[in-house]
């Protein structure tokens, strides 16, 4: 229960208000926050890997707890790769963020992104239930991917928002000084929408193609924006 | 990470016109340098190369340096603005370490660009991007400052731009001359390519021409 109220609390904002951002501490720890990321990752992964187990010929039961475990890592591990850069250019930027309450509102944000996608696991389980087209169900959840990525990356942007006032009379509160922040910020958000989609192809599989047998990871080969588009012809083949 | 939170934001000792710390300013250098460069090495898997790269990172920010100082000095002394070459001095290292650190932080993104299956060229097009983009924040660093002596004189802007014109142009050749640092999967791990003083300038002009020529 004491998870669920913490989730409720983070998607109200009570967490990442401008007054929580200037203690010393969050209300929340990132030992809990890492909690309720791979619980609600988790959440949606089975729904996501339910797909393998009810398809005739598909993966089976192996790619259900392989994408239980997969979807929590892909948000956990793409804030690895992007957490060193966002800190460098938000302190040139001049924020207010020390590194670890960076890292902090970051891990609010991937929590805020897999609450989204958690939510939305119910609707994946219908078309699931409903549907045996594999290109119709890699594209619903990269849209839900996308939706989720982009829920937590808009809750950033409004957390982030205060950190990036520049004090009066350092000569870079002007209009023109206070775009570089903001250009800033767009920039990290392209990094990381752009290093999230790709370490979801990187640790594919996650829905599991119903005639190839069950593997952790697949092979290296083309990227995320290609697979997208060959999988959107295939939906009308 | 305080520390290098006050590098980025120029607080604390690193506080602009504050006598900054230069031994921890050449740590950073070394460090941040070195944490890229062992990342750019580990293209095909060997650890060889990423030692070599390890090294030689620093080395290319340091040699550079140094290379555009006896110009930058001379730049100030024409202009009659040597009262100030030890604040522009000051500047040009918290922007040295600066675009040392940013290398490093961008690691994990070339780390990950390696993952991917991104073939040798896409590598070494990862790395010119961490570059390139290192070096605007090295030049953001500068400009942040350089803002006190512009206010005094306008004519300070002059040497800064002359600075960041030449650090780039003498990096690109520096970075030919200490190649390699990523490593091409078919070739043994090297400090330093058989063909060391050919010219970066020429070989793209050669390439570009071969190019338009059909050859």
């Amino acid at each position: 229960m004491g998870l669920l109220q913490d989730v409720d609390r983070l998607l109200r904002g009570q967490h990442t208000g401008p007054d929580a951002l200037a203690a010393a501490r969050l209300p929340i720890s990132a030992g809990r926050l890492l909690g309720a990321a791979l619980a609600l990752g988790a959440v949606y992964g089975a729904f996501m890997g339910l797909f393998a187990v009810l398809t005739p010929g598909g993966p089976g039961f192996a790619q259900l707890v392989s994408t239980t475990l997969k979807v929590p890592l892909l948000f956990l591990l793409t804030l690895a790769v992007t957490f060193p850069s966002l800190y460098v250019f938000s302190a040139l930027a001049r924020s207010s963020l020390g590194a670890a309450r960076t890292l902090e509102l970051l891990l609010v944000a991937v929590t805020v992104s897999l609450a989204i996608l958690a939510s939305l696991g119910p609707v994946t389980g219908f078309f699931t239930l409903s549907t045996d087209s594999y290109p119709f169900m890699k594209l619903l959840n990269v849209a839900f991917f996308a939706i989720a990525g982009l829920g937590g990356i808009l809750f950033l942007r409004i957390a982030l928002r205060g950190a990036f006032a520049a004090p009066v009379g350092d000569g870079e509160s002007t209009p023109r000084g206070r775009r570089g922040p903001r250009a800033v910020l767009r920039a990290w958000i392209v990094i990381y929408a752009m290093v999230g989609a790709q370490m979801g192809w990187v640790l594919r599989p996650f829905v599991g193609a119903p005639q190839l047998p069950f593997r952790v990871f697949r092979a290296r080969e083309a990227n995320v924006f290609v697979d997208v588009l060959r999988t959107i012809g295939d939906l009308f083949r | 990470v305080s520390d290098v939170g006050g590098l980025l934001r120029a607080e604390g000792a690193y506080a602009v016109g504050a006598a900054p710390p230069w031994a921890r300013l050449a740590a950073w250098i070394a460090l941040g340098g070195a944490g890229h460069g062992a990342v750019m090495g580990m293209y095909a898997l060997r650890a060889e190369q990423a030692l070599y790269s390890a090294l030689k990172v620093p080395l290319l920010l340091g040699a550079v340096t140094l290379a555009c100082l006896p110009s930058f000095f001379a730049v100030h002394v024409a202009l009659g603005l040597q009262s100030g070459f030890r604040a522009a001095c000051n500047g040009v290292l918290a922007a040295q370490a600066t675009l040392a650190v940013t290398l490093a932080a961008m690691s994990p993104l070339v780390l990950f660009a390696y993952v991917s299956g991104a073939t040798y060229r896409q590598a070494i097009v990862a790395n010119g991007v961490a570059f390139a983009v290192a070096t605007l924040a090295g030049q953001a660093a500068l400009r942040r400052h350089c803002r006190p002596l512009l206010a005094v004189d306008p004519r300070y802007r002059m040497p800064r731009v002359l600075w960041g014109a030449l650090y780039v142009f003498i990096a690109i050749q520096a970075a030919w001359v200490l190649r390699p640092f990523v490593g091409a999967p078919g070739l043994r791990p090297s400090f330093l390519r058989a063909e060391l003083w050919t010219n970066a300038y020429v070989v793209v002009a050669r390439t570009v021409g071969e190019a338009l020529l059909g050859r």
